[in-house]
């Protein structure tokens, strides 16, 4: 049962690539713990907490997220086909299989994993209409819908420009890569995948004002000695310890 | 005398001169250098004079640098890995942990002060960064600790315990605790620490107690078989592997001759 809770309340891996939060956080800002017990031996710890959550293309750590999984709220358990490799990344080239826009190619910009679902920039869009207030006229806006990776997208072909299903194969060097099925040529892994709100690319990243230099932390102080922690401080800061412990038994 | 004299002076002087820094600090907006670099470098024993953080000693060092006071954004790094850490000396991770220890008192005091003050606390993830990296340097430090007992005695030097059952029957994993008598003398902990189970009513609880965990299995299991079937009758061209390797407690064969897995719908 624990299993299926928590695969239930799992976020996906390249949902959560680009806000760049730890999984610590994450878990802290999704959870709705309506119980806990007191932490007292008389009691067990257990906790009352809300265990399905409804995911939309609102991220877990935002106030739209808590809003659509207000206490008390329940929605119907929605099904989401398995899928054994996640095969799109953001700025995949995708052609769009359905909707006013078949046909279409267009640039992967968001991915929840969750529902299996993409956003491909600029299409499958509706118009949305956004009220400001009584005293201005409202906006229109084109919003992107999300779409399923399972049938209604398609990879597409560098070679060819056409939508093409994919597979993974390995390469000569054991790289796992994608390959296109109809004409097997690979579909490399886009750069813009590795992108974060922090950084463009990992090493690309301008260090801030509290972060330690890479220098820093890539230097090597450590020195082996048959020391525990605690007598290699003493030593460090001249604690001699001269007191000599009570005899005490363990059980 | 005339050398504590001196001494004396030179002191002094000294904090002339720091307060004179400090203004400086204070009042220049040029010099970018970061004057509460908490998580900035450990610094190492030759260079351990040099203190990138103020020394101000005051309730202020409770809160963030006034510049990033009403930010809606306060970027910081990731938190420091495993990896990194076993780099690092004993009087470094020492120091590093004190620093991490500052920095997350800070962080608390502001978080409480933007609550008071209603406002918008930057960057929340920026407490479980720090968390998560104290929680990896204690791990390293009980690592080390750890390699020198086992190396130097055969045993961990940790806290021993073991797993006993208490009087209701249930397994729990009991701590030993330090004594400065042996065992068969305290009466008094026996009295306590009553281990071991048995008798008519103990049985009938554990019965039904196992029952309960075997319904929760078995609702969990029949829960998944559905859960399969209504996969399959949504989508018929699922791959069956990813099933497979999702549900592994259900037989996907079994599953799809049922009549639960079949839809009205004539498949595509």
């Amino acid at each position: 049962m624990r299993l299926t809770s928590s695969l239930l309340r799992r976020v996906g891996e390249w949902s959560k690539k680009y806000a760049n939060l730890p999984d610590s956080y994450i878990e802290r800002a999704m959870a709705q713990v309506y119980w806990k017990t007191p932490k007292k031996p008389n009691y067990l710890p257990r906790t009352i907490e809300r265990k399905r959550f409804r995911f939309s293309i609102h991220r877990p750590w935002t106030s739209q997220f808590h809003r659509d999984n207000a206490p008390g709220k329940s929605h119907k358990f929605v099904h989401v086909e398995p899928i054994k490799d996640w095969n799109f990344f953001r700025g995949d080239r995708v052609e769009v299989l359905v909707g006013k826009d078949k046909g279409k190619q267009g640039i992967v910009k968001d991915i929840y994993q969750e529902r299996n679902w993409i956003i491909v920039e600029g299409l499958n869009t509706k118009l949305e209409c956004q009220k400001i207030g009584k005293k201005y006229p409202s906006i229109y806006m084109q919003q992107e819908q999300p779409l399923l990776v399972t049938s209604q997208v398609q990879l597409v072909d560098p070679s060819d420009m056409q939508a093409t299903p994919v597979e993974w194969r390995f390469t000569e060097d054991g790289h796992r890569v994608r390959v296109s099925v109809r004409s097997g040529r690979i579909i490399p892994i886009p750069v813009s995948s590795q992108e974060t709100i922090d950084y463009k690319l990992p090493q690309l990243y301008l260090e801030q004002a509290k972060d330690t230099t890479k220098a820093d932390m890539e230097k090597i102080t450590f020195e082996p000695a048959l020391k525990t922690f605690e007598m290699d401080i003493m030593e460090k800061m001249d604690i001699k310890e001269d007191r000599v412990p009570k005899k005490f038994y363990w059980y | 005398m005339a050398a504590f004299m001196k001494a004396v002076q030179t002191r002094t002087s000294m904090n002339g001169i720091t307060k004179l820094f400090t203004n400086l600090s204070l009042t220049s907006s040029v010099i970018e250098s970061p004057k509460r670099a908490f998580l900035r470098s450990t610094p190492t024993l030759h260079c351990a004079f040099i203190h990138l953080t103020s020394e101000r000693r005051d309730l202020m060092e409770f809160f963030d640098d006034p510049k990033n006071w009403g930010k809606n954004e306060v970027r910081v790094g990731r938190s420091w890995k495993k990896d990194e850490l076993r780099l690092k000396s004993n009087s470094d991770l020492h120091k590093l942990w004190f620093v991490l220890l500052k920095e997350r008192n800070m962080l608390m005091t502001m978080e409480e002060a933007c609550n008071n003050a209603n406002e918008i606390f930057p960057n929340p993830e920026r407490l479980n960064k720090v968390q998560d990296s104290m929680s990896n340097l204690e791990s390293i430090v009980r690592e080390r600790n750890r390699a020198y007992h086992l190396l130097e005695t055969g045993q961990t030097g940790e806290r021993p315990g073991k797993l006993v059952y208490n009087c209701l029957g249930l397994r729990f994993y009991y701590q030993m605790r330090q004594y400065s008598i042996p065992k068969f003398v305290n009466t008094k902990w026996y009295k306590t620490h009553l281990f071991g189970f048995g008798g008519y009513a103990t049985r009938k609880f554990l019965r039904l107690y196992r029952e309960q965990l075997w319904n929760k299995k078995r609702k969990a299991r029949t829960r998944n078989k559905n859960r399969v079937a209504m996969l399959m009758r949504k989508f018929p061209n699922m791959d069956l592997e990813a099933v497979k390797e999702q549900f592994p407690d259900v037989d996907i064969e079994k599953t799809k001759a049922s009549k639960r897995a079949k839809s009205h719908t004539v498949p595509v």
